[in-house]
């Protein structure tokens, strides 16, 4: 097989992929490719651009704009936190720590992903996210081995997104706390605790942010 | 003993008020209210949570968590005496009795004492007019609503900038107690609610209930963290900067590591915790010598309405908590600067 045969069958496959004629394998690949290959993926781009225009000229702006909302977009996502949520008991943090430490490993063995694949990789950042919060539902706890495996596949992509350069960022780049190993560390706890100590120092005060303090268990002990 | 750097940017927020106020004469029909009327609601809320005698169940919500606790609060003369007790989660309990805070686990038998020295210090900035509040918020009052069985007015405190949350509280008609309060976000989502489900004001106060329980420490690990005051300059640091509205409220040189856990290794070294207060809420930032196989990666995390930033600086490892929006931390961190080797 020559290289021209390849571009050509990934060119067919992408073509295929357009027109939503693929099976979920076919797509896995084609995407693969298109995200590896410049070329490609300009193809992906002109083709589209080609099918927008064709259903309505008001579509035929030009592709830097995509461009700019998309850096844009993938800008903003790098200066955003990572919303945590708070664990509840014991074995919860057990289970996610086996998940995330498991997720640490797969994610060791994997080399860093190119820019193309940041953007999709900060979408399945926010997915961690919402996942999380599921991980925290009360007929979850007694399911650690689900919780294994729903932590997995959504802790993974986040990372990478984290790793991804930061470039475009305005703020200075700053690992966020996205593998999950973090997210429930004792250690952050003792300062959110040591923090509380001082709620009198608003005017809200005592006792208001003294029982807003006292009523939170920060799980440091 | 305020620094002359902060009397400066004192005068200067003073001016820049002075220009916004000039601003805000086409305002619209709720006007927001001056800085001697916000004293007197601050005022009102806080004289009531410390001198009302109540009873009620408390209710924390914010990022993804929900903690509720009984509370009991009574008042007797100068003193002051709390009782709080967690329904969620594990069994603790809270006992209060002016500024000494006993806080206990009943399963695991620890008990933790301490001294909260700056639980009473803030009324006397609020009452000297020094809190600078209305400088950096505006209040307004937004009628009544009525929350856990009683009327109450709502108040909006609107931050003037970027650097700070916005504030709804609850407050209770007759008595000013705070019945409710949300702290919402840059985007108007509410970040964190803590409010009564339900609540008696006026109950037939029990101190005794209070102290006994206090004296009652048989078979409890008792766990005193140490405090030291200290400063930041004689600690060989330096802000070269605060947050626009934030002055420096205190400074200690402690350890944050549990006992049990320090008791393993070499004992930790101290950490230094610096905190900052803009009048309705506080910024703490911690220095500790940079070590390796704890302080692995900088980071920066958000729960609720509190956010955390940490970093490496050189050999140090800086962290800033406080519930303020992330920029308000990244000013505090770049302005750390440390002036001995």
């Amino acid at each position: 097989m020559t290289l021209g045969d390849f571009d050509e069958r990934a060119k067919e496959g992408l073509s295929a992929l357009v027109d939503g004629e693929v099976d979920r394998a076919g797509s896995a690949a084609s995407c693969a490719a298109w995200a590896a290959d410049d070329r490609l993926r300009a193809d992906w781009h002109a083709w589209h651009l080609i099918g927008d225009v064709l259903r309505s000229e008001d579509l035929a702006a030009d592709p830097r704009d995509d461009r700019r909302l998309c850096e844009a977009i993938r800008a903003r996502l790098q200066s955003e936190p990572l919303v945590f949520a708070p664990a509840k008991s014991g074995l919860h943090f057990g289970a996610m720590r086996a998940a995330s430490a498991d997720a640490g490993r797969r994610l060791g063995a994997r080399p860093g992903r190119g820019r193309w694949g940041a953007g999709g990789a900060v979408a399945a950042g926010v997915v961690l996210v919402a996942g999380t919060f599921a991980l925290l539902r009360p007929d979850d706890i007694a399911a650690p081995d689900r919780l294994a495996s729903t932590a997995q596949p959504v802790t993974t992509p986040a990372v990478a997104a984290a790793r991804s350069p930061g470039a475009e960022s305005a703020t200075p780049p700053l690992t966020l706390v996205a593998d999950g190993k973090l997210i429930r560390d004792s250690r952050l706890d003792r300062y959110l605790e040591a923090h509380k100590q001082f709620a009198g120092t608003s005017a809200l005060g005592v006792p208001s942010a003294f029982l807003r303090s006292a009523t939170l268990d920060s799980a440091a002990r | 003993m305020l620094p002359r750097a902060a009397l400066l940017l004192t005068f200067v927020w003073a001016l820049a008020h002075a220009t916004s106020a000039s601003s805000q004469v086409a305002a619209p029909a709720v006007a927001p209210a001056p800085p001697s009327e916000v004293r007197a609601w601050l005022l009102r809320i806080h004289d009531a949570a410390s001198r009302r005698n109540f009873q009620g169940t408390f209710v924390v919500t914010g990022g993804g968590n929900v903690a509720s606790a009984r509370i009991a609060h009574f008042h007797d003369g100068p003193n002051q005496y709390e009782r709080i007790e967690s329904l969620d989660g594990r069994q603790r309990k809270v006992f209060r009795h002016n500024d000494v805070v006993h806080t206990l686990w009943p399963v695991s038998r620890v008990a933790l004492i301490e001294q909260r020295g700056m639980l009473s210090s803030f009324p006397a900035l609020l009452q000297a007019g020094e809190d600078g509040i209305a400088d950096w918020y505006e209040v307004r009052a937004e009628g009544s609503e009525r929350v856990a069985g009683h009327e109450a007015n709502v108040l909006a405190i609107r931050a003037r900038d970027g650097l700070r949350y916005v504030y709804r509280l609850w407050s209770e008609r007759i008595s000013g107690l705070l019945l409710r309060a949300e702290i919402v976000g840059e985007r108007g989502e509410v970040l964190e609610t803590s409010a009564f489900s339900d609540v008696v004001i006026g109950i037939r106060p029990q101190p005794e209930s209070v102290l006994l329980a206090m004296r009652k420490l048989d078979g409890y690990r008792v766990v005193r963290p140490v405090l030291t005051p200290t400063r930041l300059e004689a600690e060989g640091w330096a802000m070269r900067q605060l947050a626009p509205g934030f002055r420096a409220v205190s400074c200690v040189s402690r350890q944050i590591e549990a006992p049990s856990e320090a008791a393993g290794e070499a004992a930790a070294p101290p950490v230094i915790q610096s905190i900052y207060s803009d009048g309705l809420t506080y910024v703490s930032v911690f220095i500790e010598p940079f070590r390796a196989e704890r302080h692995a990666k900088p980071m920066f995390a958000v729960m609720g309405a509190t956010s955390t930033l940490a970093q490496r600086q050189g050999d140090w490892w800086v962290t800033v908590v406080g519930d303020t929006p992330p920029a308000t931390l990244r000013i505090f961190a770049a302005a750390l600067e440390r002036r001995k080797p």
